[in-house]
């Protein structure tokens, strides 16, 4: 009974979460057909429980090196990188949860699910970014991708959202049967589904590994490898499955397309950093496996190649805003990979650092999106004439948000470019980032067409409303992403902390 | 305060823009105030620095403060002057300061352009002090966004296209510096320049520790760095064939922002290239110094030609900067103390004289709103003054002996001569046809706008007012007094030019 007790505590954020999700539920039902602000409320206040909650476990891994020694009923894996990509959940989602409440498109009464669908979306995630077992990595992805179709397709007399909603279904159900189809064949090589024992098989008391299927023939490993990325892929919407990103992103309601754009992305690049470090990197890999593993990473690098280039050259013809930040997203998946296709743990850290610069420059960029929507009522960059100087504050918090984006110093958005390049180049992908740089000048000219639009062009009409909280927000979100990309050391330190207990060996002859 | 107080003169406009933004938008007057006590504190401090607490004799770097800002990839907060980066702090403090009355004639949005006006003036100051190649980085990319919304805002007709040409030309060259900054810091485990320098000159600093070993792609790592890093600054001089912004954004730009662009941001290319480019990367800086050489002497001659073609004022004005700015880098080419010296004196002298050049073409727009050379004729009899004050600046343009630019521009090509490097004495002869050729534009410039018949549309045109002589005085006067005094800047200077050449083996 203790064991069971203590095992229940290493998942409390997740039964925290349900427990305020079933809250909301059940609260929109009693308060059915009136203001649904209150249940708005209800989801932060259960939202920084959870956090507190997660803050607390992140202190306490601290003393057993990131990690706990055993898992959660064998299933969860208790360790700072789930917790990071928690925290970071919670963040996001509290922000989304803001925008709801905030936009004005959004109808007043009777929108309880939507909260609860967000909830249930990070439920998914919370378990999706917690497990070494690919059977539970499966179910929190179907529970995001599920909640997260229904999201997408919220409006439901709108056109463009039944559109968006379909489109994501479709294209999110081809991938997860490829996805599952690369997991049993995994499963059928090696006889498990736990990430760690599939690496280190071969070595450590593992049976049967990866190493051993590897070494009798390598063609079924690798089309269950890349079978499986593919599903990943998707996810984060790394070219060549990055089709519905566009469509889904314009269609979905604005706080939702923020939640996929930062949070969802983010859970998809947290099992994809932890699927590749369990196999290919973690302390004892077979070395026939990690030799393959470099053969991954190569592409992966041409993958991030790819993804940025078409995802940065797609946006300069865009026209609206929406759209032009959905092939932002895609490009900066591209940066993202960067990290990962370094397959060094020093990589991982710089593309979890870069995630969360992400988080800040992204979340403006969509609360200046929904700003103006409440606004101006259009998403097309031409509409925002003149508007920096009728709304200065917005306006100049989102140059601060486009400089970042684009990667310029001083903000986070360029250190974490810079540590990007750093670690590429110190892992001899100094083309990818050639390319990288390139590419982040393209960015500049899309990005500062908002900024030339907003400022370098007369105001048209007199439109004079304004969200004086949403506003406030997004100046202190620009404060933030300024003073993260001078003071930035705690947020590495904590991308570091949240890499190291993948348990990858860290190199410690590093200058 | 002496210790810390490179920091104040760089951060003294930051604070004056934070004032800025927290000052009501009506009151211009206010908003103006602050501008010119936080850009005349810093000119105060940095004349303080020049006159008094500077040892001029030493060529080691004074007024440093170190200290730790990034410890895992060991970024520190490293400023410090020697004697060449002191007279271009002090010029830019300078020119910020006059920028200001400058811009009286400026009323869209004051109070953001003042803003932008101080954040650049930062972004300049920052790059000069400091000696830790991340955080020149960091000022040399804070520059873009304010310059490009003064040009963007509150420049000419064409001004959107100028602005994002700028940024993307400059910002394509800054990626490619990035790359080789990161790139040296992996090998180096430094981002300090005098470390990289000390590195470099050991030959320590071949790329050895990267995991492609010195080599790739059948190029040595120091010809990589040298030629991304030659890149990045030679956009910013600009150097033929990377000039192509610049045209645009002078001509797009309002007046006082032509005066900085011209006066003290072209300035930074050349200023890079000698602290930050080619002391890092040796033996491939001598490889390639012939190259360099010819380029500079491409750019004085083309830029001359392009001048002469001109009919629009403001154009040809930002040509003729691209022919000045040739000279330096034949001069720093020739890697002898004369060049380097000739070529440090001349980034300062073009500083003022294109400053002057730029003001000219301000006022004459002002009042007739074009700036076509034929347009004109006769304005000496209604403009006495206006005509008397570009004669002087258009002599010290076309190095007039006596006056500053025919200082330096001899010894640039009296160092050029000297050098050992093969065929530098043909570039030297090859680039008195740019002489000439300046010569050439400038005085047709001034016998189209200024004599013959008075053009009767221009007939009741009143002459310069008091604050345009004053903007333009304190220029006019360095141009005329360095001509006879040059060794009130070239003793400062000395030290750390002659410590540079020893440096890269001249």
């Amino acid at each position: 009974m203790q064991a069971y007790l203590t095992q229940l505590g290493h998942i409390a954020p997740e039964l925290v979460l349900t427990l305020v999700a079933l809250v909301v539920l059940v609260m929109d039902l009693v308060w059915k057909g009136r203001d649904s602000k209150r249940i708005g409320y209800i989801t932060l206040g259960g939202l920084a429980v959870t956090a507190w909650v997660l803050w607390n476990q992140w202190r306490t891994l601290g003393d057993t090196n990131g990690a706990l020694a055993e898992t959660a009923f064998g299933m969860v894996t208790v360790d700072r990188f789930g917790t990071f990509f928690k925290l970071f959940t919670v963040g996001s989602l509290a922000v989304v949860t803001g925008f709801v409440l905030a936009d004005r498109r959004e109808r007043k009464h009777g929108i309880g699910e939507y909260y609860f669908l967000l909830l249930g979306a990070a439920i998914g995630i919370f378990f999706m970014v917690s497990t070494n077992n690919l059977l539970l990595l499966m179910l929190g992805l179907e529970l995001l991708s599920l909640a997260s179709y229904s999201l997408a397709g919220f409006h439901k007399g709108d056109k463009r959202s039944a559109e968006a909603a379909l489109k994501y279904v479709i294209f999110g159900g081809l991938s997860a049967g490829v996805m599952l189809y690369g997991i049993s064949l995994l499963y059928g090589m090696t006889g498990t589904l736990d990430l760690n024992a599939m690496g280190r098989g071969g070595t450590q008391g593992y049976p049967v590994g990866l190493a051993a299927q590897f070494l009798i023939s390598p063609v079924p490993v690798a089309l269950a490898i890349v079978l499986v990325l593919a599903g990943f892929a998707y996810k984060v919407s790394v070219v060549p499955f990055h089709f519905w990103t566009p469509d889904v992103y314009e269609g979905a309601p604005t706080p939702v397309t923020t939640f996929l754009a930062v949070a969802s992305k983010a859970a998809g690049f947290a099992v994809l950093l932890r699927f590749v470090g369990s196999l290919f990197l973690v302390d004892g890999v077979h070395e026939a496996v990690a030799a393959y593993g470099e053969k991954v990473g190569l592409l992966l690098a041409v993958l991030a190649a790819v993804t940025m280039t078409l995802g940065n050259l797609s946006a300069l013809r865009q026209t609206s805003l929406k759209r032009m930040l959905a092939y932002s997203s895609i490009a900066h998946a591209g940066y993202v990979l960067m990290g990962l296709a370094a397959m060094t743990p020093e990589g991982f850290t710089a593309s979890i650092f870069y995630l969360a610069a992400y988080y800040f420059m992204n979340l403006g960029a969509f609360g200046f999106l929904l700003y103006f929507e409440g606004v101006t009522g259009s998403e097309q960059v031409d509409s925002l004439k003149g508007m920096g100087w009728r709304h200065p504050v917005v306006a100049w918090s989102m140059v601060i948000f486009l400089v970042s984006l684009t990667g310029l110093p001083p903000t986070v958005g360029f250190y974490g470019k810079l540590l990007l390049f750093y670690e590429g180049i110190d892992a001899g992908l100094g083309w990818l980032v050639v390319v990288a740089a390139l590419n982040s000048v393209v960015s500049l000219f899309y990005y500062f067409r908002v900024a030339k639009v907003m400022f370098l062009t007369e105001p048209e009409d007199a439109v004079r409303t304004t969200q004086p909280a949403l506003a406030g927000f997004l100046a202190i979100l620009g404060a933030l992403t300024v003073v993260t990309g001078v003071v930035n050391e705690r947020l590495r330190t904590w991308s570091d902390d949240g890499q190291a207990s993948l348990g990858i060996p860290q190199d410690a002859a590093r200058r | 305060m002496q210790d810390q107080i490179l920091t104040w003169i760089t951060f003294i406009p930051m604070l004056g823009m934070l004032a800025i933004v927290l000052a009501p938008k009506n009151n211009t007057a206010l908003i103006k105030g602050i501008t010119f006590v936080a850009t005349g504190l810093p000119f105060l401090l940095a004349t303080w620095m020049y006159f008094s607490l500077f040892d001029k004799a030493s060529a080691e770097l004074q007024f440093v403060q170190n200290v730790m800002w990034i410890e895992s990839i060991n970024a520190t907060y490293f400023v410090g002057v020697d004697g060449l980066s002191l007279c271009l702090v002090w010029l830019t403090t300078l020119l910020l300061l006059v920028a200001v009355p400058a811009s009286f004639g400026i009323n869209k949005a004051q109070k953001s352009y003042y803003a932008l006006l101080l954040l650049l003036e930062v972004g300049i100051l920052g790059v000069f002090v400091s000696q830790d190649y991340f955080l020149f980085y960091v000022f040399w990319e804070i520059m873009l966004l304010p310059m490009y919304f003064l040009i963007g805002i509150w420049g000419g007709p064409r001004r959107e296209y100028a602005a994002i040409k700028f940024f993307l030309y400059t910002l394509a060259g800054s990626v490619l510096m990035l790359i080789a900054v990161v790139a040296l810091r992996l090998d180096s485990g430094t981002f300090s320049l005098p470390e990289l320098t000390r590195l470099a000159g050991e030959g320590n600093l071949l790329g050895k520790n990267l995991p492609f070993g010195g080599d790739l792609l059948g190029m040595r790592f120091t010809t990589w760095v040298f030629w991304f890093l030659f890149v990045g600054f030679a956009i910013k001089i600009p150097v033929f064939p990377f000039h192509t912004w610049l045209p645009d954004a002078h001509v797009q730009a309002p007046t006082p922002i032509s005066v900085i662009l011209a006066g003290i941001l072209l300035k930074l290319g050349g200023y890079g290239l000698m602290r930050a480019c080619f002391t890092l990367v040796p033996d491939a800086f001598n490889e390639f110094a012939y190259v360099l050489g010819v380029l500079g002497v491409i750019s004085i001659i083309y830029g001359a030609f392009v001048a002469l073609g001109q009919t629009d004022f403001k154009r040809m004005v930002a040509y003729s900067s691209v022919s000045h700015m040739g000279y330096v880098l034949l001069g720093m080419a020739a890697l002898t103390e004369w060049g380097m010296s000739g070529a440090a004196l001349q980034m300062f002298n073009h500083g003022t004289s294109s400053a002057v050049l730029f003001l000219i073409v301000g006022v004459i727009y002002d009042r007739a709103h074009h700036r076509d050379l034929n347009g004109f004729g006769g304005l000496s009899q209604v403009m006495p003054v206006y005509w008397g004050l570009t004669t002087i600046g258009f002599f010290a343009a076309l190095g007039l002996p006596g006056m500053a630019g025919f200082v330096s521009e001899a010894m640039t090509l009296l160092g050029a001569y000297q050098s050992d490097i093969e065929g530098f004495k043909l570039l030297v002869v090859l680039s008195v046809i740019g002489i000439v050729i300046t010569a050439a534009f400038l005085l047709w410039a001034m016998q189209r706008v200024f004599l013959g018949k008075l053009n009767e549309k221009y007939a009741n045109y009143g002459d310069m007012n008091l604050r345009e002589v004053a903007c333009q005085a304190p220029f006019l006067f360095l141009c005329i007094a360095l001509g006879i005094f040059p060794f009130y800047l070239l003793n400062w200077m000395e030290p750390s030019i002659k410590k540079l050449v020893q440096t890269l083996g001249g």
